[in-house]
Parts: structure tokens; sequence; C-alpha cells
């Protein structure tokens, strides 16, 4: 039983990492119905920036707390920073362009991600400095630390905080209009290139924290990891039903779980062939994802 | 003079192919031996591409785990030929069953689903299938299978570099072969239907399951033909050559080239395989600087480097002079005598949630009537119309064609392409045409349930005998454009036309069809008042040529004019039906447009609806 839980409280770590991940996916998706390839990658400069932070204040002395946050920040602003850039000159100029050309110009922007990542640090692994406190307590038979539930909560508020944003600012307004009807929403007044920008600069924003928390957690990061983690927080993303936020939250963390208990139960080599199974099952019997709305074609 | 133009640019276009096939054949003349391997690479991309290219280009289906297939042919081929002991020629076949199993067993769950899942659960199919490969034992694991037999041609085994190289050209022209007949044939055109608008392919006689169905197929058969070859090319096989990245380079040898075009695919497999190549002298950074080329290629050029022409109008014969009317009666065939019930709607129910949208209707429409169904907005006409056409499935209720071969026809529950073949064409209130394809080609694929009718021979020699669209089939398209007065525009893409023109095109599609009846959606919507009056010539051509006519319209002049009887909804119930003069003058009808309950005075009746009473 406590192994179970343990399994558990592992899944739902894995898990807020996707979800952070799953709602730049869906928020992009939602807003200009671009599959965001580069995403993952994003996820993983955004690991690479706080490794350099964390790199370079680790010579000082500087309190652990500070450091991290510091590299939290600091990966957090570059990226998104990085997905403003990447929307400028990848996506941008094919707003109106057929939807394949855009697809394809993600493709490349993750590739040139990925590159650039492997040129700077090289193709092997990189190691996270081993900073966070091991200690921890147990409930019920289950070790948790200290670290495992700050992040998780971080995650959590980062979350609420989107939700929040998104639902009870103009901002988040016109971004919701914007995802209805593009058009309509730019007779409105909404200035759609912006909300846009800024679309993508939350969507990295919260890739970016799960990469710099990742890397914390695994410590093991390098240029490819994006790749992995992208796919899985993009089914994530369908599984909640594409451009549904709460929906893309709760399904991050399904994925979570699914990983971590097919890695225990089932063997850690087929996880991932389970994780795609179980998105082709749910999208054959409810292909709008576990919430999403179902979309009524006009005829 | 657009037949002229045809033939030069046809002739042209064979030149092409003709000094590009000189000019691969005479490659390992003067090629080294690395750029000949490069250039074999080339060309198994060019076969992969092909494959997609049916798959994207054709029924423009988003596949990102193309690999897959490349996966299952060359995995079926080496375990074949390493525990079965069988040569490479004899286990293509199975590589080829194997992959169409594997394009069913992909294809039959994502059918019904958007375009955008349809990426993630090929990219998640893609994902399985390499992941099998890596686990399983008899694959090999990680390691893969070696020591796979050379193919061999009259007991001679094909290892030298040129060898493999004119063997993979062998492959790759046959792969071109196939997808220019499968282009030009009736599957093709049912392709790029979907493509365009898979609704209204539907809708118009296009049987889009089975048609998606066999995109994935034909796609996967290429796909398993280039396995093999990959596989006793290198002598081994692993899972490396199947991941993600190879399925994201298949489809960029078809997007970059330009979808649907044959030439841009093996342009497209040339720069995806041979340009990092070239890149070498800058060694590290030429993956980076494809990469960023590609963004660049998209934002200049999102078409691709060579896109598939512009298509022209089918039929090359001389163009039709405007609306013949005595050429064009249409061979409707077995239908009931005129003044017989030819379509009875009988207790037709739909709810949507709570909203009752059509609520137990039930008429009757006779052979050689115009019928016309009004009602104020809302009131159910569309979903009646989805209802009776199987676009919708009621909830309750009959409809019944009478007539034709089996005498009657039970229409609910059918799939929207049955009821057209059963003789039940319609139109769409927001015009729904192919935009992208001719004229022509949209009266065509309208034409697709009568093809067999039509026969299979064709008028234009080779051209694909066995698949190719009969000389029959564009006699009719011409008859039927020359019949909505578009006779000069079969050439014209159906976007480029003006409104009333699109209006006319989308009855056009629907009459090729040879239907008893035809269900038109607000035809006069939109249209200035010489339109609307051509309109009604037309509306009443047609049923003078002997096809029955449902019509759901607003514009009460042209209902009063042209209908033989009228039925009004509201709120998804039948209020009135009757005569014009009947309806004219019934007071449920009145209250249900004007929505008073006290006496509406009958100049307010004049002015909001037309009457005179």
């Amino acid at each position: 039983m406590s192994q179970f839980l343990q399994y558990l409280v592992n899944g739902l770590t894995i898990g807020a990492f996707l979800s952070l991940t799953a709602l730049g996916y869906t928020m992009i998706y939602g807003i200009i119905r671009l599959i965001n390839f580069a995403h993952g990658d994003i996820f993983m400069v955004g690991a690479f920036a706080g490794y350099t932070v964390l790199v370079a204040a680790a010579a000082a002395h500087v309190p652990v707390a500070l450091i991290v946050m510091a590299a939290l920040v600091a990966g957090m602003l570059f990226t998104g920073l990085l997905g403003v850039v990447v929307e400028r000159v990848a996506y941008q100029p094919l707003l109106s362009a057929p939807r394949l050309a855009i697809l394809i110009s993600a493709l490349g922007a993750s590739l040139a991600l990925e590159e650039s990542a492997r040129l700077i640090f090289g193709a092997g692994f990189s190691s996270y400095p081993h900073l966070l406190p091991t200690a921890g307590f147990g409930v019920a038979g289950v070790r948790l630390t200290y670290a495992q539930v700050g992040m998780f909560v971080m995650a959590v508020l980062l979350m609420v905080g989107l939700y929040l944003f998104v639902h009870r600012t103009m901002l988040g307004t016109a971004m919701r209009a914007l995802a209805m009807d593009r058009d309509a929403a730019r007779l409105m007044g909404i200035n759609v290139e912006r909300i846009i920008l800024l679309t993508f600069f939350l969507g990295s924003v919260l890739a970016g924290a799960a990469g710099v928390m990742q890397g914390l957690y695994y410590t093991q990061i390098n240029f490819i990891m994006g790749f992995l983690i992208g796919l899985r927080a993009f089914t994530a993303a369908v599984l909640g039903g594409i451009g549904n936020i709460p929906g893309a939250m709760v399904a991050g963390l399904l994925i979570g779980l699914l990983q971590s208990f097919a890695a225990a139960y089932v063997s850690a080599r087929w996880t991932d062939a389970l994780v795609f199974c179980v998105l082709i099952l749910v999208l054959v019997v409810k292909p709008t994802g576990l919430f999403g709305e179902r979309i009524v074609e006009r005829v | 003079m657009p037949r002229v133009l045809g033939l030069v640019s046809e002739r042209r276009a064979a030149a092409g192919w003709a000094v590009t096939l000189a000019v691969a054949l005479a490659a390992p003349l003067v090629m080294g031996s690395y750029q000949l391997s490069i250039a074999t690479s080339v060309l198994t991309f060019a076969m992969l591409g092909l494959g997609l290219n049916i798959v994207v280009g054709y029924a423009g289906l988003l596949d990102l785990g193309y690999a897959a297939f490349f996966a299952i042919g060359a995995y079926t081929s080496s375990l074949l030929s390493l525990e079965a002991g069988l040569g490479f020629w004899q286990t293509l076949p199975f590589a080829v069953v194997a992959t169409a199993i594997g394009g069913c067993i992909i294809g039959y769950p994502t059918l019904r689903l958007r375009s955008d899942y349809l990426a993630i659960v090929t990219l998640g199919f893609g994902e399985i299938v390499r992941i099998i490969a890596t686990n399983l034992t008899i694959t090999g694991g990680p390691n893969g299978l070696y020591g796979i037999p050379a193919p061999g041609i009259a007991g001679v085994s094909i290892t030298s570099i040129p060898g493999l190289y004119y063997l993979g050209l062998a492959f790759t022209v046959a792969a071109l072969l196939l997808s220019w007949v499968l282009s030009r044939s009736w599957l093709g055109y049912a392709w790029r239907s979907l493509r365009e608008d898979e609704t209204a392919a539907e809708a118009v006689g296009v049987p889009t399951v089975r048609v998606k169905l066999l995109a994935y197929v034909m796609g996967a058969i290429v796909g398993g033909v280039a396995g093999p070859f990959f596989a006793a090319r290198f002598g081994a096989v692993d899972p490396t050559s199947f991941t993600f990245l190879v399925s994201v380079q298949i489809l960029l040898v078809v997007i970059v080239g330009g979808m649907g075009s044959l030439p841009g695919v093996l342009l497209g497999a040339l720069v995806i395989i041979a340009l990092p190549e070239a890149l070498r002298a800058v060694a590290d950074f030429r993956l980076l600087i494809f990469a960023l080329a590609l963004i660049a290629l998209m934002v200049f050029r999102p078409q691709g480097l060579w896109p598939a022409p512009r298509p022209r109008g089918a039929p090359r014969g001389r163009p039709v002079p405007a609306a013949p009317l005595e050429a064009a009666a249409p061979a409707t065939r077995g239908q009931p005598a005129a003044g017989e019930d030819l379509l009875t709607v009988a207790g037709v129910s739909r709810r949507f949630g709570g909203v009752r949208a059509v609520d137990d209707v039930s008429f009757t429409v006779r052979t050689g009537e115009i019928v016309s169904i009004i009602g104020p907005n809302g009131a159910g006409k569309t979903t009646l119309f989805n209802c009776i056409t199987g676009v919708t499935k009621p909830d309750a209720g009959r409809v019944v064609l009478h007539g034709g071969r089996h005498g009657r026809r039970v229409l609910h529950r059918r799939a929207p392409h049955r009821v057209v073949a059963a003789g039940l064409a319609r139109t769409f209130q927001g015009i729904r045409l192919f935009d992208g394809l001719s004229a022509a080609d949209n009266v065509l694929v309208g034409r697709y349930c009568r093809r067999r009718r039509d026969g299979w021979r064709t008028s234009r020699g080779l051209t694909g005998g066995l698949v190719g669209v009969s000389g029959a089939t564009h006699a009719e398209v011409r008859r039927w454009l020359g019949f909505v007065g578009l006779g000069d525009r079969g050439d014209s893409l159906a976007r480029e036309l003006s409104y009333g023109e699109r209006r006319r095109l989308e009855i056009a599609r629907a009459l090729a069809s040879e239907p008893f009846a035809v269900l038109l959606d607000e035809p006069a919507a939109g249209t200035n008042p010489t339109e609307k009056n051509e309109l009604m010539g037309l509306i009443r051509q047609v049923r003078d040529s002997g096809v029955s006519v449902v019509l759901i319209e607003h514009d009460m002049d042209l209902v009063m004019s042209v209908s033989d009887r009228v039925i009004v909804m509201d709120q998804g119930q039948m209020i009135a039906e009757g005569t014009p003069e009947q309806v004219r003058g019934n007071q449920r009808v009145i209250d249900a447009y004007l929505g008073g309950e006290e006496e509406t005075a009958a100049e307010t009746v004049e002015e909001v609806l037309g009457w005179r009473s």
C-alpha cells in the first residue's frame, strides 16, 4: 500500500511538470490552432537557462533558496522572451497561411532550438548541482521531500494564477475572445498580434518553470529532453480537450500518474507505448478529450 | 484554346519527365560511390514521400507517423528472409500486405477524427511501432536485425552501389506511375474533394470513410515497398531508422516540394536528404542552418518549391454555349410517374439537448413538384434537410424515397453518400463547394455515385484505362455546366466564381448525380434581383427536366411564384401546408412570422412579407 502511495506521489510530481508544459500547448492551440512543436524545446531551454544560472551562482556564497528562486525566475523570463521571439519570427508571418505551413515552421523552430542547445551545451548530459535539500517527512509510510512538496505547490500556484488571469482579467478575456473568433476579436478593437504574443509569453513562462523544476528534481538534462516531455505534455493537452485550460492541468497529472504506475507495475520500456495507447483509445471513444466540449460542425 | 494549352503543357511535362529519367539513368556514369549512395537515399525518401503524398497531398490527412509503415515493411521483409528463408522478391508481397493492414489499423480508428487529433494519433502510432520494435526479442531489440540477404535478379544478387541505385530507381519509377494513375482516377478526385470539404464530399455522394481508408492503405503500400528496399540495401534494420524525426523528414519531403505535386516530391527528397549532406562543409552547423532554412521557406514560399499545377478543368472539349435547355433533360431512370408519391417523410423528429429542432414532421413530395419549406429562422428547416439527407440522424421517423431499381428506398439512418446514390441530392445554405478544384471537377465529383453507369472507358487513351475517368463522364460534366449556364467557366477554380455562379455550380454538382429530387437550401440568399430571376428560371427548368425540387427559402417572391405547394414550419413543427394561396391566408403562418397575438394589420403583413391579402 505504501509502495502504491509512493508511486502516486511520484506520479503527481512528474504530472505537475507535465501539466505546466501542457498548458502552453493548449493555450497556443486554443488561440491560433497550432500544435507548437517547439514548445517541448522551450521547456528544454528553460532547463538549460536555470542550469546556467545555478552553475554561475554555485561559486558565490548565496543562500540556496535564493539561488533556486533566481534560477527559476531567470528560466521563466528567458523562455518567455524566447517564446515571443519564436512567435514573431516563425509563426506570425504565417498566421493566415495554410495550416500545414505553420506546422512545418514549428518543426523547423523545434529543430533549431535543439541544435542551438546542442552546439552550446554539447550532446551529452549536463548535471544540475545537487542543491535541493533531501530532508523530508513521512506520511502513511510515504516519503516526501520538502522540495517535492514545494515544487508541487509552486506548480499549482502558477496554474491557479494562469486560470485567474485568463478568467478574471481584461487581457484574459481578450485571449478567450480571440480563441473563439479572431476576426471578431479584431473588430472589437483587440490587438490580436499582441494578445498572441502574450499567449506565447505565458505558455513559454510556464514551460520554462517546468524545465527548471524538472532539472532540479532529476538533475540530468540534455538538448533532446524536450522531445519526449513535449510528446507527453501534448498528449495531456489533447486528453484534457485541446484548448481547455483546466482540462490540461488535470490531464497532465493523469499522464504523470499513468507514467509512474506503468513504470512501476509494467515496465519502464513500455511506458510511452502505454501513454499513446491510452491516448488513442480516449480519442476513439471520446474524440474531444476527457473534458473537451463537443464541437458541432455547422452544416 | 484551353485544349491546345493543355496539350502543350502536357507534352512539356512528358519531356521533362523523360529528361529527368535520362539524367537519373546516366548518373552512375559520373557520380562517385559516396554520391551515388546519397542518391540512393534520396530515392528511398522519394518513394516514402510519394506514399505519404497520397495521404497528405491528395487526401489532405495529416500523418506524423509515416515512418511506422516504413518500419513495418522493413521488419516484415527482414524477418521473413531471416526466419523463413524467403528471397527479397518473395517477401515483398508480404511486406505490402503487412503495411496495408497497418494502414487499416491506423486508418480505422482515426477516420472520424478532426485533423489535429489525427496528427497526434498518427504520431502516437509511429512511436508505438518503434517502441515495439525496440522491445521485442524477435525484432532484435535495440540492435535490430542484421545479415539480411541482398536482393537478387536472375540468381545474381545486387550488392554493388550502382546496382542498388538502379533498383531504387526502378521502385521510385513504379511509385511515381502508381501515384500518377491514382491522381487521375475516380479515387484521386474523391481524395481531393475530401481534402477540400469532407462534409460536402459525403453529401454529394463520396463514401468518405472508405475513401479515407483507401488513402491510408495506398499510402502505406508504397512505404511497404520502400521498407524492404531499405533493409536489403544495408543488410540490417534497427529502430533508430524509424524515429519521429524520420517521419518528420518524410513529411518535409512532401511539404517542401509542394503537396500533391509529383515533381515536387522528387525535388523535396533531393533537398531534404542531399542538402544536409552538401552542408557537410559547415559540419556541426548544418542541422541548425537546415532548420532555419525550413522556417524561411515556409515564411517566404509556403506552397513549396514546386507546387502542384493549378488544376485545369477536367473536360477539355469545346465549351458548351450557356444554358441549352432542351439538351439537358436528365436521364432520371425509374422514378415514379408525375404526380405520384416520390419522397415520404413521416414523423421525423430530432432534438439537440432540450431543444426539439424538428418535431414530428410529416409530408410528401410528388414527382414533378416544386415544394417550398418556409418558416422563421430557427424553425428547423435546415435540420429537417439534414435529417432527410443523412447528415444528421433523426431520433425518430421514416424517410422513404419511392421508385428506382428497388421500388423504394428507406433513407433514414443511411449515410449521406447512400442517400445521394438512392436519388436525393442537395445543396447547402452556406455554399459548400470544393474551392480549390475547378468548376468542372466540382461537377465531376458530383458524378461519383454514377461512375459505373458512365463506364471505365476513357477518351484519353492510355490515361489509366483501368481507373481513369471515362469520356462519358466528361460529357456529363459539360452537359451540367451548360445547363446552369457555366459552360464556359469549367476551367475556373470554384473560389474564383462570382456568388451567383457559385450558387449555380452547387446546383449543377447536385444535378450531376441524376437525382429524382434535389433539395436546395436557401438558393436565393444573397442574390440580387437579376440573379434571383435567373434562379427562378433555373428551378423551373430543373423541374421541367423531370427532377422534383424541395426548396428552403426566405424570399417570399420566389417561393410564391415557383412553388406548387408550400410547407410552413415554426419551432420545429409543421404549422401549415398547402398551395401558396392557402398558406398566404393562414393566420398561424402570419403569427409565426410577425409574432403577433393580436390582430395584425393587413398593411404590416404586406410590408413584412410582401403578401397582398
